[in-house]
């Protein structure tokens, strides 16, 4: 009895094949919904990150005031409005946040329901960008790589884009690429790579300490291995900030413009920035999220999974992804 | 580092009505023909119990300590399971559930000694403090949510329950299964309500 019920729980072998709908066999996994599964857990780590006490404290609204502040009137004046909105109201604002993005999480991981919460994250993630991170920094003079420009949420957004579910038929290289096209999503690469590479040399990040201040400011609150990390990279760059800011610029330079290379020799490129994404990671104190008080990973897991979903499976994979797709009725990564 | 009080209760009776209703299942499935997952279902009524009394100390029924037992020959058996059919094929349900037992041993392990039933205040309020290291809780969180996705994205090819009796009309008339996808729904109530409280323990 017990082994039955398990069987139907796990792929309803209970119906006969005959007697199941199509819409009962189960798809079998590609690369593309596994990234969209990824992004859902991270959707459901945010989410109950925003249930912490602190977020439901004013002082959450006044962290999400402060983007405010060197960003020009057009930019401030709506986050600085939301900010005082959310102040007023912080508990059912922030549950309602939460409950946002847990929706978003499970709408992503519920099939029927994937292209609706991918929509809505896109929506969500615009407005988050604008109201709750200032845009990144991006025109306050203070966004760096190190410090989780261009703004994670951004990427949440970029993400959906990438891996919006393609057309049945549909056959691309990589995950990326599979409903907007290879060359839109190489384009994007390009600009968000090339951007943080920008980023690197501006004077929030090239100034002598700049990157150090950054790096040691990070470890207030994180757990005693996390700080000592943080507290010898800061040291570390205290006397070669400037060196760093240009090395980190070349080397996110190489990554912005390596997508462009043929098939054998973008691994390595892509390889190299998903390194790229741990070692920023690990400047942005893995996103706060040991502190209990943060409210996503930052940018580095995304940035890493960005990276993933720009990679093109080796011929064996691309095959049996070819062949759970055909097998499943799902448009997935197949070949190139 | 405090919880929202009203936010500990809400997923309180959102574990109560997961175990409520689990707890039903396992009766009509004694009482009637109608199979389940007993032990799945068990193990869902003992989570939601625990974990109402871990979020509201005045539904705690059991003292510190016996919790533990049980979860830990929770754990056994799903361990016992996976071994079972290891040999068969890959039942990552059971490991789900093996990773739930182990995030539950440790909030009790880590949670109940400082979490005293106290007047008025959630027990979420005394969490943190003792875990030893919040990166464990973190992981098991990740880890969590990454099975409630899995189910979640497992639940469109879990057959309703209207196309189980379609299938049995077909055959042989033999029992239907209870509904799995609200057994599905129960593991992704209990997985996203651990997910919170264990990030309720990051310092």
């Amino acid at each position: 009895m017990t082994s039955q019920v398990a069987d139907a729980w796990r792929r309803t072998p209970v119906v006969p094949a005959a007697a199941a709908p199509a819409a009962t066999v189960p798809a079998a996994p590609d690369m593309t919904r596994g990234l969209q599964l990824v992004l859902a857990v991270l959707w459901l780590l945010d989410a109950v990150l925003q249930f912490q006490a602190v977020m439901f404290t004013p002082g959450f609204a006044r962290t999400l005031g402060a983007t405010a502040h060197g960003n020009p009137a057009v930019i401030a004046a709506p986050i600085a409005w939301s900010a005082r909105l959310i102040e007023q109201h912080a508990v059912v604002a922030d549950a309602g946040f939460a409950a946002i993005q847990l929706l978003i999480g499970l709408g992503i991981a519920w099939r029927p329901t994937i292209k609706v919460a991918l929509g809505a994250s896109i929506a969500w993630s615009l407005g988050v960008w604008w109201l709750g991170e200032g845009l990144g920094s991006l025109f306050n003079g203070t966004a760096s790589p190190a410090n989780g420009a261009p703004g994670a949420v951004i990427l949440y957004g970029l993400l959906a884009v990438l891996l919006w579910p393609p057309r049945a038929g549909q056959r691309t290289s990589y995950a990326a690429a599979g409903r907007i096209g290879a060359q839109p999503a190489r384009l994007l690469w390009l600009v968000l790579w090339g951007g943080l590479a920008g980023l690197a040399l501006a004077p929030a990040t090239a100034a002598p300490r700049a990157l150090s201040t950054m790096i040691a400011g990070m470890s207030g609150a994180e757990p005693a291995w996390l700080a000592r990390i943080d507290g010898q990279l800061a040291r570390l760059l205290s006397h070669h900030g400037g060196t760093a800011a240009v090395a980190l610029a070349i080397l996110l330079g190489l990554i912005a413009v390596g997508i462009y290379l043929p098939e054998p020799a973008r691994r390595p490129v892509l390889a190299l920035a998903i390194l790229a994404a741990a070692g920023l990671w690990l400047a942005e104190g893995l996103g706060g999220i040991l502190t209990g008080a943060g409210t996503d990973p930052n940018t580095g897991p995304l940035l890493a999974l960005l990276a993933i979903a720009y990679w093109t499976p080796s011929r064996p994979d691309r095959e049996a992804a070819s062949a759970g797709a055909t097998g499943s009725g799902a448009a997935g990564v197949s070949r190139a | 580092m405090t919880g929202q009080p009203w936010l500990a209760a809400t997923f309180a009776v959102v574990m109560i009505g997961t175990a409520g209703y689990c707890l039903t299942r396992l009766a009509v499935s004694w009482r009637g023909s109608r199979p389940t997952d007993r032990q799945v279902d068990g193990m869902h009524v003992l989570m939601g119990v625990t974990m109402a009394g871990m979020l509201v100390p005045q539904l705690r029924l059991l003292s510190a300590g016996r919790w533990e037992i049980i979860f830990a020959a929770c754990a056994v058996l799903f361990m016992y399971r996976i071994a079972r059919a290891a040999a068969s094929r890959w039942r990552s349900h059971d490991v789900q559930h093996l990773l739930g037992c182990a995030a539950m041993l440790y909030m009790l392990v880590f949670l109940a000694p400082l979490a005293a039933p106290r007047t008025g205040s959630a027990a979420i309020s005394m969490l943190g403090a003792a875990a030893p290291d919040s990166a464990v809780p973190l992981m098991l969180a990740v880890a969590l949510l990454g099975c409630v996705v899995w189910t979640a994205d497992r639940m469109s090819s879990i057959a309703r329950v209207a196309q189980l009796t379609a299938g049995q009309s077909r055959v042989a008339a033999a029992p239907v299964p209870l509904s799995p996808r609200l057994s599905a729904c129960c593991e992704i109530a209990t997985g996203v309500t651990m997910g919170y409280m264990l990030i309720t323990m990051l310092t």
